[in-house]
């Protein structure tokens, strides 16, 4: 009789709990990230979040030199000379991280590959990105959510920062699904609907943004491809896009000259953002406005953050 | 106690669904060192990989657990056009039409992921597919404006036709010839030393029992005047006529990775439709391109083996096919009768005929990083067939001018369609073909390149093609060609035609060509600042000789029977009621003299070919606001470019022959003054290495990056380009073609284009209307998409109204009048350019202006495209509607104006002038579900 009871006290409070859980149609609490855009702040700043315009509280904060993992994933398709510079400044970035900066890193060709855990040991890491091949066909659009979502996962269920940070050097036309329309009827001449070919990026950046938007963790993007024609200009811009959504951040290397110098500052930036927990109000709009100022001293200091999110309990 | 605990435990099992507390949280300081938080994020980075299947040792289907909806992905769409939703065309407008018929549905779908098979594939990372289809229905109008003959002419009065500046037009009657026993040799040809006496037709009118009857059947056909746009009865008739277009195609593929290091695939590309001309009349006699059918395939295996980190190699077996067979074959088709000046004709040519091109090729890539080189070595093979039947004028070609109704010598008397009536040509042309050309010819190369590092701030690279084309093959040696170096027998003149094959003369007629292609480049940040880049490159290419369809080069094999007029002043080519008389020596005629006294074509048999060079240098600057500006001048250049036979031609008279003046209409004589008398004249079809180009642009472009939801990009080029080839007209001076450079008639001196897409900033997650309400789904997902250009016009060509140069040039240019200003204050309809500046030739000169007049241009073109895309989700999926306008503001662009000059006694009334304008808005809707 006792285990009876004991089971039905254990169902009841679990059932309960579980209830509440679900009771609670939005989370108590979410993360978002922040990065100070000049470093000239000496103490740590006060950040002051509205959402919605309401002033919120920040329940935590983890800031520079705290744990962190980043997640690297290698989208390298095309010239080799780019991939080798990508490789050499990675491995002289990683080299440098602290210990508590732990890494993992994964390939997006086929589908997402995890090609070594999060890890302490900077070593393996390197000699994992040494060993990196290329393939032809990039992922990014294909993986991003998926890294995010695990990213997100992390988050949730430990208290350290975690970042994503693409290295891709891929094209639009590269890609397995057609994003570029290609002509199927070559004699159409009276085609139009393909006057505005960068369409179906737009509609597939839209989408990826709105399937990121209840995620936390922050998405960095080093393309180290840039191009000029029009297509690869609308992926570019959406690429940019997709970052800025998630609170992270985009570059590209207009020139070999600049792989070095870009991937550096970019790790740099993951290194430097803030994770800043903030709490809910209980009646709100489950797409939420964040609104950030920070001060450092007595003076303001200029912020990028994420704007946008959306409640994941929704 | 221990119910306590469990309930306890209950509790922690229940939180973690929920997000980790405040509480549990803290801050960086007293994070800082601890391992527990990043093990145990790494360790749900375990859990969840392997869950998800990304992994190396996860089971191969894990990974569809990442949500098995997402694997696939793709969409469904249709585009809808009517001319419900579009403005008339101007066009249309302006010749009283209020319809313009269009009716158009375009679909498809793509789909892609990975291929999975029970039992058979089931890993879904190592086999992918795409497949798209899209089909096209339309109905659309084409709108044109024509001159026919008026329904007076049509019965021989042409006692109210007058000329382009008003006055009576006289026809002469070409029975009534006779030498004039005045004439003075010493003095040149005018009104007051005729050469020939003709008397006109009395009243102007042709008598109805000299009206050829071939001519009065062909003219049921024929329509009727519809409009009176003018100048006079010219633009008398107005068509806005279907088009009909039926299309579906396929793209499929599939990729297959074996291992990490091999990637296979497999693409393949079909299509098919069918295309019908719009018809100027319903019937067999309209001189528009016949119906076509037409497909295509396209197959490609590559395979892509990674070596290692550093090196790679690629394969690609490529096959493809094109096959467009025009025309029915079911019915003899229509002649063709030519009108000479602005009237339309009858018939058409090609007919009937099938082409097919097929390539295959094979290429080996193999790529690897070496220390500070890039290097790169391939080889590729192709061979191309071009299997073709093409009679050009299976029913006979017929060609009427003035000549033979006008007073011979004397300009702006006679009637092209009045020598029409009278059943006179001044020219006539039947082709005759036995059996297909089977064409082949192949191409090799190996090339390879090196991209050096030499810094950190400087590359240099090299790339180099060393190449070889063979020349043009038919499978049973059925080529032919003029060789200039034989002696002819039948004439005992240097110029006979010779057969591949035999005698002696290679089966392509010509040497392969064997080149070298190179390619220099450097990029440079100057003083080590990445955010500025100076490019420079240097490029020197050849091209090949192409395979064209068609059956150049074939005689012997097939037969061009030529007919030309004696003197096309005095007497016709053929009689056209007896019409063509079959051919006197049947084919094959591999006799050397086969080809005279036709239109021989002319193969070179040297071993030239195109040669280009072409050098850059920009320099690109990263600025504030996301903003990237570049800078750069581009030139380029080429000689021995392809050319036709309205170019140059190595059989062509000498231009100081025009001395002769009125003995040029003698053809015996004419001809005597060729290189190759015993040629009518040659026909390069296209392949003569003889142009010459030279472009140099300045262009300024800025390309800003998303922000605030805009991105834009805005170009603005500045070029000059000039040639020795390019037309519109033809050259003046085919011999000395250095005489005929002038502005590229096609090009466009500056162009402004602006692109930008703008994410409207309302709806979710943007800073306006970001509703909770009902209202959100439909405020959500909107942008905005545009596109506008404003080019300049192109150079305008002058062209005199009358050639009275004794049939020795085909294309004469204008004079250049000193000191009076072509351009005027207000170009308008009106008057867009000063006629005023520009004079007839005398007869038997050459015109002293160029052949394009670089400052004149013609009216620019601007143009203003916009797109408003709507997306809505639709749970996983989203449905994207489009709204897209072309020339969204309705905006008219001028039709070019009238260019050509007459002379003070007859000048053109229209000269300068613009008749109409053209375009209008034409909406487009679209529907996307994408998955």
């Amino acid at each position: 009789m006792k285990e009876v009871i004991t089971t039905f006290a254990l169902l009841l409070v679990a059932v309960v709990g579980a209830a509440g859980t679900r009771a609670q149609t939005k989370p108590s609490i979410f993360s978002i990230p922040a990065r100070l855009e000049n470093t000239s702040c000496s103490g740590n700043p006060t950040f002051k979040p509205t959402l919605n315009g309401m002033p919120v509280p920040v329940r935590a904060e983890l800031g520079p030199g705290s744990d962190q993992v980043i997640l690297i994933v290698f989208d390298i398709t095309e010239d080799l000379s780019r991939i080798d510079e990508a490789r050499q400044a990675l491995i002289a970035d990683v080299s440098k991280l602290p210990p508590n900066t732990w890494v993992g890193v994964l390939r997006s060709q086929d589908g997402l590959h995890v090609l070594a855990d999060p890890t302490p040991n900077h070593q393996k890491v390197i000699d994992v990105i040494q060993s990196l091949t290329s393939s032809g066909t990039p992922g990014l659009l294909e993986t991003v959510h998926a890294t995010l979502t695990l990213a997100d996962a992390m988050i949730r269920k430990s208290p350290v920062r975690v970042s994503v940070l693409y290295i891709t050097d891929g094209s639009i036309y590269s890609y397995r699904e057609n994003y570029t329309d290609p002509v199927i009827n070559p004699s159409d001449t009276h085609d139009l609907s393909r006057r505005f070919r960068d369409a179906l990026i737009g509609e597939k950046i839209s989408k990826l943004k709105r399937r990121i938007s209840s995620l936390e963790a922050p998405l960095f993007i080093v393309q180290l491809h840039y191009r000029q024609d029009g297509l690869d200009q609308a992926y570019q811009n959406g690429l940019e896009a997709l970052t800025k959504a998630t609170g992270g951040d985009f570059a590209m290397c207009h020139s070999l000259a600049e792989v070095p110098e870009v991937i550096s500052t970019m790790i740099d930036r993951i290194g430097t953002t803030w994770r800043l927990n903030l709490a809910v109000p209980p009646k709100i709009h489950s797409s939420l406005q964040v609104g950030l100022s920070a001060s450092c001293g007595s003076r303001d200091t200029q912020l990028a953050w994420r704007s946008h999110i959306k409640l994941k309990g929704e | 106690m221990k119910i306590l605990f469990l309930a306890l435990l209950g509790l922690i099992i229940a939180v973690p669904a929920a997000h980790s507390s405040p509480d549990t949280q803290k801050n960086s300081k007293q994070l800082s060192g601890e391992a527990a938080p990043l093990t145990r994020a790494t360790e749900e980075f375990k859990v969840l990989t392997g869950k998800w299947g990304m992994r190396p040792n996860s089971p191969p289907s894990a990974q569809k657990h990442f949500g098995p909806k997402m694997l696939w992905h793709g969409r469904v769409y249709e585009y809808f056009r009517n001319d419900s939703l579009d403005a008339i065309p101007h066009e249309v407008n302006q010749n009283g039409g209020t319809k313009s018929p269009l009716h158009r549905n375009q679909f498809g779908f793509s789909v892609s992921g990975p291929v999975i098979i029970p039992h058979l594939v089931t890993n879904p990372q190592n086999t992918f597919f795409t497949l798209s289809y899209e089909g096209v229905r339309e109905t659309i109008s084409r709108a044109s404006l024509h001159t026919i003959p008026t329904a007076a002419q049509r019965n021989g009065d042409f006692s109210k036709t007058v000329d382009q500046s008003g006055n009576p037009l006289i026809i002469y009657d070409p029975a009534t010839t006779a030498p004039n026993p005045a004439y003075d040799p010493s003095l040149p040809v005018s009104t007051s030393n005729l050469q020939y006496l003709r008397s006109p037709f009395p009243g102007n009118i042709i008598p109805s029992d000299r009206l050829e009857s071939v001519v009065q059947q062909a003219l049921r056909y024929y329509p009727f005047p519809n409009t009176d746009v003018g100048p006079f009865f010219e633009n008398n008739y107005f068509v806005n006529s279907p088009q009909y277009d039926t299309a579906d195609g396929i793209i499929a593929r599939v990729d297959q990775s074996v291992g990490n290091r091999q990637r296979l695939t497999f693409q393949t590309a079909i299509s098919n439709g069918f295309v019908s001309a719009p018809k100027y009349f319903p019937n067999l006699a309209s001189p528009t391109a016949p119906d076509q059918h037409y497909s295509r395939w396209r197959a490609e295996i590559s395979h892509v083996f990674t070596a290692t980190a550093n090196t790679v190699n690629s394969f690609h077996l490529t096959a493809e096919s094109n096959v467009v067979q025009s025309g029915t074959g079911s019915q003899t088709p229509f002649p063709i009768y030519q009108l000479a000046g602005s009237y339309l004709s009858m018939g058409t040519d090609f007919p009937n005929s099938r082409n097919a091109r097929n390539t295959v090729e094979v290429e080996d890539s193999i790529s690897t990083q070496q220390g500070k080189h890039s290097l790169q070595l391939s080889f590729q093979a192709d061979q191309y067939q071009v299997n073709s039947f093409t009679p050009q004028y299976p029913s006979g070609y017929f060609q009427f001018s003035t000549g033979l109704t006008s007073l011979p010598g004397i300009n702006n008397t006679g009637d092209p369609f009045a020598s029409f009536l009278l059943g006179l040509p001044q020219y006539a042309e039947r082709t005759v073909i036995t059996a297909p050309s089977y064409f082949r010819n192949s191409y090799q190369s190996l090339s390879g390149g090196d991209k050096y590092h030499a810094s950190k701030n400087l590359t240099v690279s090299v790339d180099f093609n060393f190449k070889r084309h063979t020349a043009r093959v038919e499978k049973y040696n059925r080529q032919s060609t003029i060789d200039p170096a034989v002696l002819d027998p039948s004439t005992l003149k240097m110029g006979a035609l010779v057969f591949a094959g035999r005698n002696g003369i290679p089966r392509g007629l010509r040497p392969s060509s064997i080149n070298l292609d190179y390619t220099l480049g450097l990029t440079w940040n100057p003083r080590g600042d990445s955010k500025t880049g100076v490019r420079a490159s240097f490029h020197h290419w050849y091209e090949h000789m192409p395979i064209y369809n068609g059956q150049w080069g074939t005689q012997g094999f097939n037969a061009r029977q030529t007919f030309t007029s004696a003197n096309t002043q005095l007497s016709p080519a053929l009689d056209l009621e007896g019409g063509i008389p079959p051919l006197e020596t049947p084919l094959p005629d591999l006799s050397p003299s086969a080809a005279d006294n036709t239109v021989a074509d002319y193969v070179d048999m040297t071993n030239r070919v195109p040669v280009y060079r072409s050098a850059s240098l920009s320099v690109e600057r990263q600025m504030p606001f996301a903003m990237v500006v570049t800078v750069g001048t581009d030139y380029s250049a080429g000689k021995d470019l392809l050319v036709g036979s309205s170019t140059t031609s190595p059989n062509a008279i000498d231009p100081r022959y025009l001395t002769y003046r009125d003995q040029l209409y003698n053809q015996a004589f004419r001809l005597s003054l060729q290189p190759y008398p015993q040629f009518t004249a040659f026909d390069l079809y296209g392949l003569y290495p003889a142009g010459r180009y030279q472009r140099n642009a300045g262009y300024v472009q800025v390309e800003k990056r998303e922000t605030y939801g805009l991105s834009f990009t805005a170009t603005y080029e500045y070029s000059r380009q000039y040639d020795n080839y390019s037309g519109p007209y033809g050259n003046q001076d085919l011999i000395n073609l250095s005489n005929d450079w002038s502005a590229t008639p096609y090009h466009t001196p500056q162009y402004l284009q602006l692109s930008y897409i703008y994410d409207l900033p309302f709806g979710s997650g943007k800073p306006l209307l970001d509703l909770e309400s009902w209202g959100r789904p439909i405020v959500s997902g909107w942008s905005l998409s545009g596109m506008a250009y404003w080019n300049d016009g192109h150079p305008l060509a002058m062209r005199p109204e009358f050639n009275n140069t004794g049939d020795v040039l085909s294309t004469l240019y204008a004079n250049v009048v000193p000191g009076v200003d072509p351009h005027v204050s207000n170009p308008g309809p009106a008057q867009w350019f000063n006629p005023a500046a520009f004079a007839q030739p005398a007869d038997f000169t050459l015109g002293n202006g160029p052949r394009t007049i670089s400052g004149l241009l013609g009216p620019g073109q601007n143009r203003l495209d916009i797109s408003l895309d709507k997306r809505m989700p639709v749970g996983d999926t989203s449905l994207d509607f489009n709204v897209t306008a072309f020339n969204f503001l309705n905006h008219a662009n001028w039709n070019y104006p009238d260019t050509t000059i007459g002379p003070p006694s007859a000048p053109n009334i229209d000269a300068g002038r613009i008749i109409g304008s053209n375009g209008g808005r034409v909406v487009q809707l679209g529907l996307t579900l994408s998955f």
